[in-house]
């Protein structure tokens, strides 16, 4: 009997290690297919004529219609305060972002959810949905040199240097026509600044930390309806785009948090991109107004590594705004504050965005702009706040995390109001 | 076979109930990232103790140098003694711990140091690591208390500094390994002030610091896989008889037995004393020249299994070498500064927990030392084992000299297999008593080939019936 026993044990032993090791097998493989498993959806209506938040609604449906029904379910989710304020500035993948990854769709779902964010984003050149894609491709420029950081480190190729580039003289609103930073004469594609040297560290690193176009995430908090009330949430790294419809109107394009590292660079076919060229510009302009006594009065004494209002700061706007109040600025210099608001709110449609701009333009002179550091924009802890009865914008320059010798923007815009169309009340 | 079965149904619904646990849980873990930082943060960590609390501060370089306006950007640990002075004094105005009622605690910012490190998206970067003990009034709370702090975010308003606690003897946490977050420092950005840190430890005892230093011993020596080599190889050649200047031949049972208690009992009165002595007199010893004696104890014990050195004073040779193995258990207990009320408790406990599990592995280990003795594979079944040890010894001994090694990484590396070491012993204790007892019945069968044959037998439902010889 006792040799039976002993048996017995060692053979519970080894059948309990090959159902672990099984287990773990096959918990792995569904996660590998679970995602391309075909199973029959109830189509959406699409209208292909449709204007308006109704054509929003009409590509997410046609979106939507590309999935079957486990994509849509990661898709399609409940317009909850929990869901609406899971975003974030860093690479942290699905782990702290609801939505369906970009990395796991077919070429034809990748272009279908495409069209929704260039339907529902900003038409402007180097604005709206031309800057959200730009992003993405930051991105992959952060995944190449992760990759390629080992190898590269005499390599010669140089980032483009934004830090130099100059403001331009138009105070218009409108979209200039030409980016002001300038291509340099690389034609390599890849920055290469100073990446760490291998290791578990940047993107690779722990907590399942990636970089590239494919760890971003699209999800409908609530259905897409041109007159119920949901929200159209994308976002990974350095990107969160929260645009709240509600009743067939948009009814809050904000929190809007962009960042980009590298702040510029040379894409393979010699085309320079700035993803945040514009934005900085638009303070750099109206910083470089102001006088020396209008600077004093604008500064602030506190100093700043990020901006103020990231991810789960929602609703924490300070109560005493601090700076400078735009009605002491000349007329043409509180051209300049709207200017420089102008391209965080471009990136929702184009009659939102002047709708947006109409109410910031209505509230200028109780609006306030301070500074931190210096006015350079190109130096860690440099850093500008526009903050109004409603609009909120911060900018603040940090030491690159993958190009360290460089410095990377990050920037929120807010509304004190409208964010996640005021569904929510943060306490 | 339905037992089988059911044991089988169960590990199946454990397997998948402890994924269903662990998927979320590793979800939730790397959610936390959702609102932290990309800039490096600031970590205290609190080691609490019966009236003080240590706190170790990790400061990211770059944010202390913009808020207290001293650059460590170049520093060394000698360019830091000479900033040291300015360090403490910053220090010391913003970190204020006060009682609930609102006394001010007393600060002491002790050892400074520079060091490197790295964060989830931070990339390197230096930070400034600082020591400092807080102190509340005579008779103050440690477990509840008001932690006014706003080092480097006072000025750096976006730092967070997240505060955990480390040690915590009172409320069973000594191991030193992970920390518990108590809490996140930050700003309140509609205020743009910094609210103190309500720090509530809950309710500590003096039984939950003692059962946690039981299971601190246990833990130690057998994660220690050095102690416990020693005291085996010395129990190896135990039940053999001297014959010359070789092991050769067996002596009696009950003789293996005695020597086998004597070895142990040695061994535990020589690391106990030691420990004690250690401890309690604080003894400032230098951890290599005593981790190399140890090592060195191994290999003599593994030349001893291969050649008698010192029969039948096997005993005092455990003692005198116990000492040294004695020292190294302080260790544990000098790194957690606990005072002296709670060092005493947590003597008895450390010392408690070793012996309990020395005692239980000896017990386990026993069958197989008198079973191996009897088999006619037992000289080269003591010199593998003697190799083996003897080479482990020489990897730690190596090792602990300055020589970092594969082998000593190897035998440390074994140490964390507390599980299968464990199921290994059982295993051939009970292995060694089913022989034993088979062997009993047929006392015609005899050596080696019995065993085989019992091997074979374990399919026959009617094990107890007589077996012809092979």
């Amino acid at each position: 009997m006792r040799s039976r026993r002993v048996r017995r044990g060692i053979a519970g032993v080894a059948a309990g290690v090959t159902l672990a090791v099984g287990g773990f097998a096959a918990a792995n493989a569904s996660t590998i297919t679970g995602g391309t498993k075909a199973a029959s959806a109830a189509k959406r209506p699409v209208d292909k004529n449709a204007k308006g938040v109704a054509a929003v609604v009409s590509a997410a449906n046609a979106f939507l219609n590309t999935l079957d029904s486990d994509q849509q379910a990661s898709t399609v989710l409940d317009f909850s305060q929990a869901n609406a304020t899971a975003w974030s500035n860093l690479p942290c993948g699905s782990s702290c972002r609801p939505g369906i990854g970009f990395g796991t769709l077919t070429d034809d779902q990748l272009a279908s959810a495409e069209h929704v964010l260039k339907v529902a984003l900003g038409s402007g050149k180097d604005t709206g949905y031309e800057h959200v894609l730009q992003t993405l491709e930051a991105d992959d420029v952060l995944a190449s040199a992760e990759a390629t950081s080992s190898a590269s480190d005499s390599a010669t190729a140089e980032p483009t240097d934004s830090a130099t580039a100059e403001p331009t003289d138009s105070a218009s609103a409108e979209p200039t026509a030409s980016d002001s930073a300038a291509p340099t004469s690389t034609a390599t594609d890849l920055p290469t600044g100073a990446p760490p040297s291998g290791g578990p560290g940047g993107g690779g690193g722990p907590g399942g930390f990636s970089y590239g176009s494919g760890s971003y995430y699209l999800a409908f908090l609530g259905t897409p309806s041109a007159t119920g009330t949901w929200q159209l949430h994308f976002g990974g790294h350095h990107l969160a785009v929260n645009i709240t419809y509600k009743d067939g109107k948009v009814a809050g394009a904000s929190p809007f948090f962009t960042g980009v590292e590298p702040t510029s660079w040379t894409a393979d076919d010699g085309t320079t991109y700035a993803p945040l060229a514009k934005f900085r510009d638009g303070l750099l302009k109206l910083t470089g107004s102001l006088s020396t006594d209008q600077l004093a009065k604008a500064e602030l004494s506190q100093s700043f590594g990020d901006v103020l209002l990231g991810p789960s700061q929602d609703g924490k706007f300070p109560e005493t705004k601090q700076g400078i109040k735009v009605s002491e600025l000349s007329p043409q210099q509180q051209k300049l504050v709207l200017a420089a608001i102008h391209p965080w709110v471009a990136d929702v449609d184009d009659a939102t965005a002047a709708q947006l701009m109409k109410t910031y333009a209505k509230e200028l002179s109780e609006t306030y702009v301070a500074y931190s550091g210096g006015t350079g924009l190109d130096t860690q802890g440099d850093y500008v706040r526009i903050d109004g009865p409603s609009v909120w914008v911060e900018f603040v320059c940090q030491n690159g995390v993958v190009f360290r010798d460089q410095i990377h923007y990050h920037t929120v815009y807010r509304d004190h109001t409208r964010d996640y169309g005021s569904e929510f009340s943060f306490s | 076979m339905t037992a089988l079965r059911n044991w089988l149904t169960a590990a199946f619904v454990r397997l998948v109930a402890g994924i269903a646990i662990a998927v979320p849980a590793a979800l939730l873990t790397g959610a936390s990232p959702a609102a932290a930082h990309p800039m490096p943060h600031s970590v205290v960590e609190l080691d609490v103790h019966q009236t003080a609390v240590n706190a170790r501060l990790e400061l990211p370089v770059g944010e202390f140098a913009v808020a207290s306006g001293i650059d460590l950007s170049d520093a060394t640990q000698a360019t830091l003694s000479r900033r040291a002075a300015a360090v403490r004094a910053y220090l010391g105005r913003h970190i204020r711990p006060a009682t609930t009622s609102g006394t001010q605690w007393q600060v002491t910012v002790g050892a400074l140091s520079i060091s490197r490190a790295e964060q989830t998206s931070t990339g390197q970067y230096r930070e400034l690591v600082a020591e400092a003990v807080l102190t509340p009034p005579a008779g103050g709370d440690v477990r509840r208390f008001t932690f006014g702090y706003d080092v480097i975010v006072h000025q750096v308003v976006t730092h967070v500094t997240l505060v955990s606690v480390r040690q915590d003897w009172a409320a069973g946490q000594v191991d030193g390994e992970g920390t518990t977050q108590v809490g996140t420092i930050r700003i309140d950005t509609r205020t743009m002030t910094v609210p103190a840190l309500k720090v509530d430890l809950g309710a500590g005892s003096v039984w939950r610091g003692f059962l946690a230093m039981v299971e601190l011993g246990g833990d130690h020596i057998l994660t220690g896989t050095d102690h416990l080599l020693f005291l085996l190889i010395l129990l190896l050649p135990a039940p053999l008889a001297v014959r010359g200047r070789r092991w050769d031949g067996l002596v009696g049972s009950r003789t293996a037995l005695v020597r086998i208690g004597r070895i142990t009992l040695a061994f535990t009165a020589g690391h106990s004393v030691a420990l004690a002595a250690s401890a309690l007199g604080r003894l400032d010893v230098p951890a290599w020249p005593v981790e190399a004696f140890i090592a060195a104890s191994i290999l003599v014990g593994a030349v001893h299994a291969v050649r008698p050195l010192f029969p039948g004073r096997e005993a005092i040779v455990a003692g005198v070498f116990g000492l040294g193995h004695g020292l190294a258990f302080s260790f544990v207990l000098a790194e957690m500064h606990l005072s002296t009320g709670q060092l005493v408790t947590s003597l008895l406990g450390f010392n408690l927990g070793i012996e309990l599990v020395q005692l239980l592995l000896v017990c386990l280990a026993l069958p197989a030392l008198l079973l191996l003795a009897r088999l006619r594979a037992q000289p080269v079944l003591r010199l593998t084992g003697a190799a083996l040890t003897g080479t482990a010894a020489l990897g730690w001994l190596l090792d602990r000299l300055g020589e970092p090694n594969p082998v000593a990484r190897a035998a440390d590396g074994a140490g964390t297999h507390t599980t299968a070491l464990l199921a290994v012993l059982a295993g051939t204790a009970v292995t060694a008593m089913t022989w034993a007892l088979t062997a009993r019945r047929h006392p015609a069968a005899e050596g080696a080939s019995e065993l085989q044959r019992v091997e074979e037998d374990r399919d026959d439902e009617a094990a107890s019936a007589p077996v012809q010889g092979a």
